[in-house]
């Protein structure tokens, strides 16, 4: 998922939500989330199929020897 | 449990106690609970109107429960560790039958249905209610403002922000108001203000401490940690909450520590780890000194300091906010619809950022926690903590903060929480510690950064820290 966001996309993804956001509101918005998404961009899209969330408590409790 | 620091034989000032020092004092009937709550009592009354710790202040409520604590006493009946200590906490842990009001508009009436269960462990030991303690609106946002409340204010200089979200936690424990209070952590909400406000604070690892009965805003980031004045205080309360909890089902099962014995082990032998790059980058320099000076002592004191490559960091910070923004949107949706008014102005946008994060990459963001977290363990082999500042500058003012839904709002809380949201991230655990002061007089603090369910040893270094140095013992002039 690395495709840039758009005001446009923002407002599509919250009127699924049931949200009716301003153009102002949905340019804000990319103006505050488009950074994040952009340093997350290079993990995105690369993680292998096989990974699930969970591997993140066997990592932490493993370490632990739980 | 044994409490190990006894009170002194002398009290002047019953308030001025660390928390393991008056609960020993009571217990050995030098101070009863009534004195110690108005010791309390009265540096509240003068405080609150200037730094506005308190969000309700229970006064009568808090001395009745300080007479029945003294009459059990009397007869012999100690009910825990904490018996007859007044405290407050950070007003989001459920208290069956009081208003917890989140900080929040939304919940100005809300009476909690049940207690939390760190409250309710703490509650077992003794301990006596004071009130409720200032946060930022549902835990949401770092600096301590709050537009249904008003900001907290910071004790060491009222123009200055105290750090959020466990603001009044922060201030309060800050001006010796409560011994100590409890906070939450999802992005940096203990220890930012603990840094900012010269205390000491524990953010635990994800899965250490019951969540259940706390108000959530991030379930996969969120936890739950004391702030006082001492590593050692936090360790007692930490002793006193951790474990196991049918209520949250994600807490581990596993044995809970000897975190009290842990505070009384040397440094000497224990490996801090300083990063090469990211949290020594671009630092206030005062900042910059404290981290210097932090190093000079643990040496000092026989730790062994090692240089530390750590990965990338941004990816990480970026992933946490990708979580938290997400979780705490489906957590307020209805909310939202159905009373926007309700909330504030930098809230109810950064609830609406959450809409925007696409389903996949949230999900992205939960997968790559596991070999983020394996990748960072690795780097660390060897390590028990590793040393950086908490936020890369001293507490900003009020007025520059202030920024509600602006569009640069969001960029401002990035730069506040840079350097803490990577062990959110991670569901590290992270002792923040008194280091230092700025020219102008503002604390600093550092984080120590450990590994999953390595409390024992955080708290091994912060008290040996504490140990070595008097920032600690630093306090404000009550206004």
């Amino acid at each position: 998922m690395t495709a840039p966001l758009t005001a446009e996309a923002v407002r599509a993804t919250a009127t699924t939500a049931g949200l009716d956001f301003s153009p102002e509101t949905a340019a804000r918005i990319v103006t505050a989330i488009a950074p994040a998404l952009a340093a997350f961009a290079p993990i995105a899209g690369t993680l292998p199929l096989d990974l699930e969330p969970a591997t993140f408590q066997r990592v932490q409790r493993q370490e632990d020897g739980e | 449990m044994t409490l190990h620091s006894p009170a002194p034989a002398r009290i002047d000032d019953p308030a001025l106690l660390s928390l393991t020092e008056v609960a020993a004092a009571i217990r050995a009937r030098r101070l009863s609970a009534r004195e110690a709550t108005e010791a309390c009592l009265a540096r509240i009354a003068r405080a609150q109107p200037v730094l506005n710790a308190f969000i309700s202040i229970e006064a009568e409520g808090a001395l009745k429960a300080a007479d029945a604590a003294d009459a059990a006493l009397a007869r012999g009946d100690v009910k825990g560790p904490l018996h007859g200590v007044p405290l407050a906490h950070k007003d989001m842990y459920y208290d069956a039958g009081h208003v917890v009001t989140c900080g929040s508009n939304l919940r100005r009436d809300f009476v909690a249905p049940v207690t939390s269960t760190a409250l309710q462990r703490l509650k077992d030991a003794g301990t006596v209610r004071l009130g409720a303690l200032h946060m930022v609106e549902f835990a949401f946002g770092p600096t301590g403002h709050n537009p249904h409340y008003g900001p907290a204010r910071n004790a060491w200089n009222p123009d200055h922000v105290t750090g959020g979200s466990s603001s009044g936690s922060g201030a309060a424990v800050a001006s010796r108001l409560t011994y100590a209070a409890l906070g939450s952590d999802t992005g940096g909400s203990i220890r930012l203000p603990a840094h900012f406000c010269g205390v000491s604070g524990l953010k635990t690892t994800v899965g250490l401490v019951s969540r259940a009965g706390a108000m959530p805003l991030s379930q996969s980031l969120d936890t739950v940690g004391p702030m006082a004045r001492t590593v050692e205080d936090c360790a007692l309360l930490l002793a006193l909450m951790a474990g196991a909890d049918p209520a949250d089902p994600t807490c581990a099962t596993r044995p809970v520590p000897d975190y009290g014995a842990a505070t009384r082990l040397p440094l000497a032998g224990r490996t801090i780890g300083i990063p090469e790059s990211f949290y020594v980058d671009d630092l206030d320099a005062d900042v910059a000194e404290a981290m210097d000076t932090a190093i000079v002592l643990f040496a000092q004191a026989g730790a062994r300091i090692v240089p530390v490559r750590l990965p990338d960091q941004p990816p990480l910070s970026a992933a946490s906010t990708v979580i938290l923004l997400s979780e705490a949107a489906a957590f307020h949706a209805q909310g939202l619809a159905s009373r926007p008014e309700d909330y504030g102005d930098q809230v109810r946008a950064r609830i609406e950022n959450g809409f925007a994060i696409p389903a996949v990459t949230y999900l992205e963001a939960l997968r790559w926690r596991g070999p983020a977290l394996a990748a960072h363990l690795e780097a660390i082999k060897g390590i028990d903590a590793v040393l950086a500042p908490a936020a890369p500058m001293p507490a900003p003012t009020i007025a520059e903060t202030d920024l509600g839904g602006a569009p640069n709002a969001e960029a401002m809380i990035q730069r506040l929480t840079r350097f803490t949201r990577p062990v959110n991230y991670l569901g590290l655990p992270a002792v923040s510690i008194p280091a230092g002061f700025t020219n102008s007089g503002l604390p600093v603090g550092l984080q120590l950064m450990g590994r999953p369910f390595g409390e024992a040893d955080l708290v091994t270094l912060g008290a040996g820290f504490q140990r070595e140095s008097d920032f600690h013992l630093q306090m404000p002039e009550l206004p």
